[in-house]
């Protein structure tokens, strides 16, 4: 084969580990004491922005914090650069394609993906983030590949927003019609023009071969970092940017899609976790040990 | 209402169907069934196969009573689906149950966007009332636990995993209802030379009753090298905290959390890692907790049933010693 | 006739006992860098000299004992606490060397809350002090971001500063009195009094002396009464960095001390604030802290000045407040980064320079410019002001770069000691310091003469004064091949 043509989807998501607990205690109170999920309970004020859809998801509150790159999504972006490098040494020329489903946060990682040697990055704009909308976001990443930007390669995260959905790469698959591989953690060319990949399965790790096209959803890759751009590429690219388009464009009407959504989210619960928090004190680790052994353990151990 | 219970019989790696990856599908979905479905229920199993002579252990393995064999090519889920879709449209099932896991997850999905039915997966618990099931599963990395609903039927639901980790079941009288050979026009399927990497140690964690986790806390690969040789000692399995895993510290199915393993250890020694929700998802339903860190302000701390606030290496170094001594004694 | 490695360990055990005499391999290679190297670390290069052993002191006594020994023989000792140096200080630049470890000297000797001040050996952990302090509505007031892994004894070695500096001042201003150990084993006390004019303030000879002259075993610095309830929170973003050091300018010049104050360029920004921030946006952030009366004036105090500044945009606080809860280093974020980079191959490095005001701007631009032009493969040039003065401000360059078509080891040598001589020389050329507040460790030691001009008679003095036999930490401050 002469070319492989790969598209890389993204989302970008609020830092929620850069919350502080309180916020999280703060949404479960905030879900208990709603009328019926249609106020968020935010007030407005400078500078702000609604980041969430109206509903219980609205709740946790992420004006506040920094947008990163989905985890899974980040692994896929930067194996999809790495097989496409692997295809030049195989004498393949491959596009690169890029696109994120949602808000503006996601245009300055859009144009460091054209500085890193994308060809196409493109945004389908959507007013709040598509959060526990797995369908609506299916639909339009597979009318985007359908109508706009037909691919022989389909590489995300395997897991994406805040309720790690894993749905999203079946979907689209089933939707193009497209065998899917799920929890890919690696993925090389073949001269052939298949792909061999590597998958964690119910079953452990293996490896088998691929025809394109298809779908990779990237789980616990060890490759986790996208390679960053210096600014010489990112002059180069300088007066590029990224293709925004509506879902309407690709003949998607988002209100209805998110109207037959389902399963919808009704209420956020806060989860306590808190133990006896017993501490075990001693003047070494020696001591210590000891000293929880004498305590528990070796009860424990014997009848284990 | 009715359900049916979809056990993926054809996912071994090897042709020994008593691997342990089918009885924990098995395993999770009984669990779920006897305690996590909140609901007058009836159904069957339908169980997925590829080679006769795993037949008879399968039946075994289903967790009901009336069972359904369809004979389909090893992992020929867009087949399944198929078939799944098929009875579904009959109206008769109003929910279908699958183990978490990949399989389950493509196989749900699969099944829903083919049926017009909705699919939720990892729920912890289910409940159906009026028209619609209502289920519970983690959301924001373990931080927040969210109620979904479901309404268009049929209902696609994996169990978590962590079901799978419950009571022993009670043995059950098995009735074969069917056994239909549903290979014709099936293809080879679009993946090929599937080879096994290496042996899964995923599900000796999941399983495990003892548990040593290292955490970045450790220091350095060394220092989890040294974790991993006292919990040998201790006869405990390692497991890892994703930092750890992701430096390659230790291999990546060691990672245990919301995006690797759930475990629900009788004892589970937390060692320099600070309890993040994401890891702890992943120990919660263990039953004793022991944190050891030099942090005393680390979220394990709280969350912890004990709690030695020292080096990691050494506490954990220092217990497996006085573990073997004590063992050599008896 | 230098001692064998041998003679060395057993001179040690001899004083110290063998079980604080560490040989281990993998020990003695980690302590013969600090965070100089981060990237050889990180890929696990090592090619500094091997020091002979660390030795753990437990005491004054010991130190004396193990420096008055040191200089009978020769021997070259590299004082350190909490190993979090950054700029070469901790590096072992000649054969056998010997680390003095402090961090086992950890005990609180006192807090004194009615004097305000706390005293502590040094390998006291400043969050275990300021955790402590914290239980009785006290601060230290000192929060560099090494906090949670850096000792007492290293912070007043390298003259440390903290992010909330503008208001309680680096550690010159925290220390009180100190206890040090030179050389031929003399233990000094300097006492701890609220001010003396009793001859010059010696204690600036301690004080920042990077292990160079003596070792510190034991200091005292001031408490503060700790607010957090009046903390304010203000944040602007803006188009150029000539108009945000006007403004810290102003608010200094007027009199009002935030415990934060600071400018970020263009790329610094789009590291932390690109959620508020668009690109091409400086941002100028400030926090005022104390008591209720003082925090809202300086609040006040400074909304008023950049008001005046219409060029400013004001974002909500709340943004502010967010990323500043969540600063300081932790381990599990030092190890994302380290896979980060082992990953990427892509390194982040900081260089922090001072000057007056009207040479601030000149210097960043210059630096900046130069940087972007002569140095390969930079994927960030940027940097922020974070101290300033009424006389003046400093400029924290933070830059990375993919390292291309070498190894780590060359990686100072391809990137980080270039940029660091463009910076210094564009410094120096305009009056400025090269260093405001990492220490001139070994990195740095090259410029020492031109830093310091006629008065390096002073500091050389000082060196021969004190370690006359050139065993304290050769190669900091003053460079091996400078006599």
């Amino acid at each position: 084969m002469s070319s492989m043509r790969i598209l890389a989807c993204f989302r970008v998501t609020p830092d929620y580990e850069a919350l502080r607990e309180s916020a999280w205690s703060a949404a479960a109170r905030r879900s208990l004491s709603s009328s019926g999920g249609a106020e968020t309970g935010h007030d407005e004020s400078a500078g702000a922005r609604h980041d969430e859809i109206a509903g219980p998801a609205g709740f946790v509150d992420t004006r506040f914090v920094r947008r990163i790159l989905d985890c899974f999504d980040e692994s896929a972006l930067e194996l999809a650069l790495r097989l496409s490098d692997a295809l030049v040494g195989l004498g393949v020329t491959s596009g690169l394609g890029a696109l994120s489903v949602g808000t503006p946060d996601a245009d300055p990682h859009l144009k460091t993906l054209l500085a890193l040697g994308f060809e196409r990055a493109a945004r389908v704009h959507t007013e709040a983030a598509l959060d526990f909308a797995p369908a609506a976001t299916a639909a339009v990443i597979a009318a985007y590949i359908r109508r706009l930007d037909r691919r022989d390669l389909l590489m995300l995260g395997a897991r994406s927003g805040p309720g790690g959905d894993a749905t999203v790469p079946f979907r689209v698959a089933d939707e193009l019609g497209w065998p899917c591989l799920t929890q890919a953690t690696g993925v090389e060319p073949l001269a052939d023009g298949r792909l061999r990949v590597t998958v964690m399965t119910d079953d452990g790790l293996q490896r088998l071969t691929a025809r394109t096209p298809c779908v990779l959803a990237v789980g616990n890759a060890v490759v986790s970092h996208l390679r960053v751009p210096t600014l010489t590429d990112r002059l180069a690219v300088r007066d590029r940017r990224p293709d925004i388009l509506e879902p309407a464009d690709l003949g998607v009407d988002l209100t209805d899609a998110l109207r037959r959504e389902g399963p919808s989210l009704t209420t956020l619960e806060g989860i306590d976790r808190r133990r006896q928090s017993i501490l075990i004190e001693g003047d070494t680790p020696r001591a210590k040990a000891q000293a929880l052994f004498d305590l528990r353990l070796k009860s424990l151990l014997e009848d284990l | 209402m009715r359900f049916a219970a979809v056990l993926d019989g054809t996912s071994a790696a090897s042709a020994d169907v008593t691997a342990t990856v089918v009885h924990r599908q098995s395993a999770a979905l009984g669990a779920f069934l006897r305690g996590g479905l909140d609901t007058r229920a009836t159904g069957e199993t339908l169980v997925f196969y590829d080679d006769e002579r795993g037949k008879d252990r399968l039946i075994e393995l289903a967790p009901t009573r009336d069972v359904r064999l369809l004979r389909t090519g090893s992992r020929a889920f867009e087949r399944m689906a198929a078939l799944l879709g098929t009875q579904a449209e009959g109206g008769q099932t109003d929910l279908f149950l699958f183990a978490g896991g990949p399989a389950g997850t493509e196989l749900a999905t699969r099944l829903a966007c083919r049926s017009g039915g909705e699919v939720l997966t990892d729920v912890l618990g289910a409940e159906a009332a009026q028209d619609r099931l209502s289920c519970r599963r983690s959301i924001y990395s373990g931080h927040l636990m969210g109620r979904f609903e479901l309404s268009a039927r049929p209902w696609c639901i994996s169990v978590d995993l962590s079901w799978a980790d419950s009571d022993e079941p009670e043995a059950i009288e098995h009735v074969l209802l069917s056994d239909t050979d549903e290979r014709d026009g099936c293809g080879p399927g679009p993946f090929e030379d599937r080879e096994p990497l290496e042996s899964p140690s995923a599900g000796d964690l999941a399983a495990s009753r003892l548990v040593v986790v290292a955490g970045s806390g450790a220091g350095d690969r060394r220092g989890v090298e040294r974790i991993a040789a006292a919990a040998r000692q201790m006869g405990a399995t390692l497991g890892v905290t994703r930092p750890v895993a992701m430096n390659a510290w230790a291999p990546m199915d060691r990672l245990i959390g919301v995006s690797g393993a759930r475990t629900a250890p009788a004892l589970c020694i937390v060692a320099g890692a600070s309890g993040a929700p994401a890891f702890y998802w992943g120990i919660e339903k263990a039953g004793l907790i022991v944190a050891v860190d030099i942090d005393e302000h680390a979220p394990i701390v709280r969350d912890a049933d004990l709690v030695l606030l020292d080096d990691a290496v050494a506490i954990v170094e220092e217990l497996a010693a006085i573990v073997a001594a004590e063992r050599e004694a008896r | 006739m230098p001692l064998t490695r041998e003679a060395v360990v057993e001179g040690l055990r001899g004083i110290v006992g063998p079980d604080d005499v560490i040989t281990d391999e993998q020990i003695l290679v980690e302590s013969s860098v600090d965070n100089f190297r981060k990237l050889q670390n990180i890929f696990n290069v090592h090619t500094m000299p091997i020091p002979a052993a660390v030795v753990m002191a437990r005491s004054t006594e010991h130190v004396a004992q193990i420096l008055r020994w040191a200089d009978e023989h020769g021997v070259n000792v590299i004082p350190r606490t909490g190993a979090t140096a950054t700029e070469g200080g901790l590096e072992s630049v000649v054969a056998d060397s010997v680390i003095i470890d402090g961090s086992a000297m950890n005990e609180i000797v006192s807090i004194d809350a009615y004097n305000m001040q706390a005293t502590c050996q040094c390998g006291v952990p400043l969050q275990a002090l300021e955790d402590r302090v914290r239980e009785l509505g006290l601060t230290t007031g000192h929060s560099p971001q090494s906090k949670p892994v850096a000792h007492m004894g290293g912070l007043v070695a390298t003259r440390s500063i903290g992010q909330f500096s503008t208001l309680y001042g680096g550690i010159e201003d925290m220390v009180v009195g100190l206890e040090a150990v030179f050389p031929g084993g003399q233990v000094t006390r300097i006492k701890n009094v609220p001010r003396r004019a009793a001859g010059p303030d010696i204690r600036h000879v301690v004080i920042g002396n990077e292990g160079a002259l003596c070792f510190i075993t034991e200091v005292t610095v001031k408490l503060f009464p700790y607010f957090p309830e009046n903390n304010a929170f203000l944040g602007w973003t803006l188009k150029d960095m000539a108009t945000g050091f006007a403004v810290l300018r102003d608010v200094m010049v007027n009199g009002y001390k935030p415990s934060v104050a600071r400018v970020y360029d263009p790329g610094d920004a789009g590291l932390h604030f690109s959620h508020f921030a668009a690109e091409g946006d400086c941002v100028l952030l400030f926090m005022a802290e104390g008591a209720a009366g003082i925090a809202k004036a300086t609040a006040d105090g400074i909304q008023g000045i950049v008001d005046k500044h219409p060029e400013c945009r004001q974002v909500d606080s709340a943004y502010i407040e967010t990323w500043f809860n969540d600063l300081c280093w932790d381990a599990s974020k030092i190890t994302a980064e380290d896979e980060r980079i082992r990953q990427t191959h892509n390194v982040n490095r900081t260089t922090e320079i001072s000057a007056d005001w009207s040479s601030i701007n000149d210097i960043y631009q210059a630096a900046r410019a130069r940087i972007i032009a002569e140095i390969p493969d930079i994927t960030m040039m940027g940097g922020h002001s974070s101290h300033s003065y009424i006389n003046g401000t400093n400029m924290y360059f933070n830059y990375f770069f993919n390292v291309v078509g070498v190894g780590p080891e060359e990686e100072t040598s391809k990137y980080y000691l270039p940029i660091i001589g463009i910076i210094c020389e564009e410094t120096l050329k305009r009056g400025g310091s090269i260093v405001h507040h990492h220490g001139m460790g070994k990195a740095r030691a090259p410029w020492v003469k031109d830093e310091y001009g006629s008065s390096y008679y002073v500091l050389e003095t000082l060196k021969h004064a004190f370690d006359p036999n050139g065993i304290m930490n050769k190669g900091t401050i003053i460079p091996l091949s400078t006599k």
